[in-house]
């Protein structure tokens, strides 16, 4: 096996193991494998983002294909550093109007269009179809979600929950009751987006733990089963320090070196 | 202290626990349940299995690490499927910290099914502007990655001969766990040049993706480990998310035991306490 995947499969074994350690209590393994996470996303967002844009999209094709037109873009681009400097600062504005006019044009059409017209197209359907032999039925079928069935109970919904969310009337008679059959919709709703939520995230401990049995393999150097009792020894041995430290009188987060020295053993706290 | 009130206040160590072990005993012996494949799976399955050899899929892989686990699973089924319809695959992201593995992904997949880069399959990486990005592509492929992830330029790809524009590709299926993603490529893609469109996504998103499936904005779902495990079957290649729908369903059986449980000693405290005269809340 190449060194480099025996070194990613322990690094991803203990970082794994460090942070479920979470679990447990906070710990020292915890906060170092929290701060490495952050460390390296940016890094590598940097790193990815300088690579791709100055190196690739800017440097080369000026440099070697002549395409000096992106000194545009460039420019642009560059006073938005102008808000570093307080007298230039008003230079900045140019590249954000720059910005949110190219960005509200492009994205307001085509969001009306896809979010909007859309979807009051498909929430718009017939009650009732034609029948092969001419007249009008009602297909009761709730697991399809084209019928006609299905159709009623999207336009209660719809109606409902924009009366639940209409508050220029007071909600009393009729309007209480379509409310409260509003309330009922988004509560189903939340109810799924719950459900789903906690399969995606049984979906990530289950990854984890694949990830872990397989790394358990000799061919690993049983990463997991040496990485899973260093781990255990470290919670052993930062519990024991925290009860020394509780029973020296201090809390549970460690004390200034001052502190420390001030610090009698006799169960009582500093002064 | 009642019982009832003593569950109520468990140390919350003891759930995470038997979440564990209710998670890495299927892993450890699996039971093989069934999984029965969805509609929604199948309609971007049955899409792929309906172009003719040649078809121009890319792929797009919206995701970084964080959801690895369950969007992983999703690309690599697409993938062996795409490769094994002896289809042309373009690989790329629009999340900068999802390069490497939609990368990674990508090559061992191709590998796997003894795919060349450059002639069956190319990965473009990624490239900035999400909306102006898909337009961009919209207009000239080349001008938005004028080269690929390995440095080489896209116009002298075999992979790419015929294709200018999004117009060109057959079908694009969007691999999200969040924005940009889905949406992003309905809303500035198939919108305005007309390719037919399927996604993958997480389960925290899937339900906000519903309404562009039932209106037809996307021909197909795939959603989480579950929609993954089912694409796994429909191809006939069983891999990670099947091997891992056993925890998934140990897992949920033992939330909703824990859940009814917890009502359960819930209202036995109120009854009590009503009995009591005692404040009940």
């Amino acid at each position: 096996m190449p060194f480099e995947t025996l070194l990613g499969a322990w690094v991803a074994t203990g970082l794994t193991l460090f942070i479920f350690t979470f679990l447990y209590q906070d710990n020292p393994l915890f906060k170092l494998a929290e701060h490495l996470y952050v460390g390296v996303s940016v890094g590598y967002t940097i790193v990815k983002v300088y690579d791709t844009v100055i190196v690739r999209l800017l440097y080369e094709p000026m440099v070697n294909q002549g395409d000096w037109s992106l000194l545009v873009p460039l420019g642009i681009g560059m006073l938005m550093l102008a808000r570093y400097f307080p007298k230039i600062a008003w230079l900045s504005r140019i590249a954000f109007a720059f910005i949110v006019g190219v960005g509200s044009g492009l994205a307001i059409p085509r969001i009306i269009s896809s979010y909007i017209l859309k979807q009051v197209e498909d929430t718009v359907r017939p009650l009732a179809s034609l029948a092969s032999g001419g007249g009008p039925t009602f297909t009761y079928n709730l697991l399809d979600p084209a019928s006609n069935l299905n159709a009623l109970v999207l336009l209660i919904g719809v109606v409902s929950v924009l009366f639940y969310f209409f508050f220029s009337i007071e909600h009393t008679g009729p309007v209480r009751v379509a409310a409260r059959t509003g309330i009922l919709f988004l509560m189903i709703a939340f109810g799924a987006a719950f459900g789903y939520t906690v399969m995606a995230r049984m979906s990530l401990l289950i990854g984890r733990f694949t990830d872990l049995i397989e790394f358990a393999d000799p061919r690993y150097g049983r990463a997991t089963l040496w990485l899973l009792l260093a781990t255990v020894a470290t919670l052993i041995a930062s519990g024991a320090r925290r009860r020394d430290l509780r029973s020296c009188g201090t809390s549970s987060s460690l004390p200034s070196r001052s502190t420390m020295s001030s610090t009698s053993c006799s169960g009582t706290r500093p002064a | 202290m009642t019982f009832a009130e003593r569950m109520l206040h468990i140390d919350r160590r003891i759930i995470f626990l038997v979440i564990g072990v209710c998670t890495l005993l299927p892993l450890l012996y699996p039971v093989g349940l069934a999984i029965k494949v969805s509609p929604e799976v199948r309609g971007v399955h049955d899409y792929i299995e309906s172009l003719p050899e040649g078809s121009v899929f890319l792929l797009s892989m919206d995701f970084d690490p964080a959801s690895k686990p369950e969007l992983q699973p999703q690309a690599v089924a697409l993938l062996r499927h795409a490769f094994k319809k002896n289809l042309r695959v373009i690989g790329m992201t629009l999340w900068v910290t999802g390069t490497g593995l939609a990368d990674l992904v990508v090559s061992q997949a191709a590998q796997e099914m003894g795919k060349v880069n450059g002639k069956d399959y190319v990965f473009l990486g990624w490239s900035p502007g999400v909306g102006s990005l898909i337009i961009t592509m919209g207009q000239d492929l080349y001008k938005a990655f004028p080269s690929d992830y390995n440095n080489q330029p896209t116009r002298e790809l075999a992979v790419l001969k015929g294709i200018q524009t999004l117009r060109d590709v057959n079908y694009v299926v969007s691999l999200a766990a969040g924005t940009a993603g889905i949406e992003s490529w309905y809303v500035y893609g198939k919108d305005k040049y007309k390719f037919e469109l399927g996604g993958g996504c997480t389960g925290v998103i899937a339900p906000g993706l519903y309404p562009l499936l039932r209106s037809g904005q996307i021909n197909g779902l795939i959603g989480g480990l579950r929609g993954a495990a089912e694409y796994e079957t429909l191809i006939g290649q069983k891999g990670r998310a099947v091997a891992g729908m056993d925890a998934q369903s140990a897992t949920h059986v033992a939330i909703i035991m824990l859940v009814i449980l917890c009502n359960v000693f819930y209202l036995l405290i109120r009854t009590s306490r009503g009995q009591s005269g005692q404040p009940r809340g």
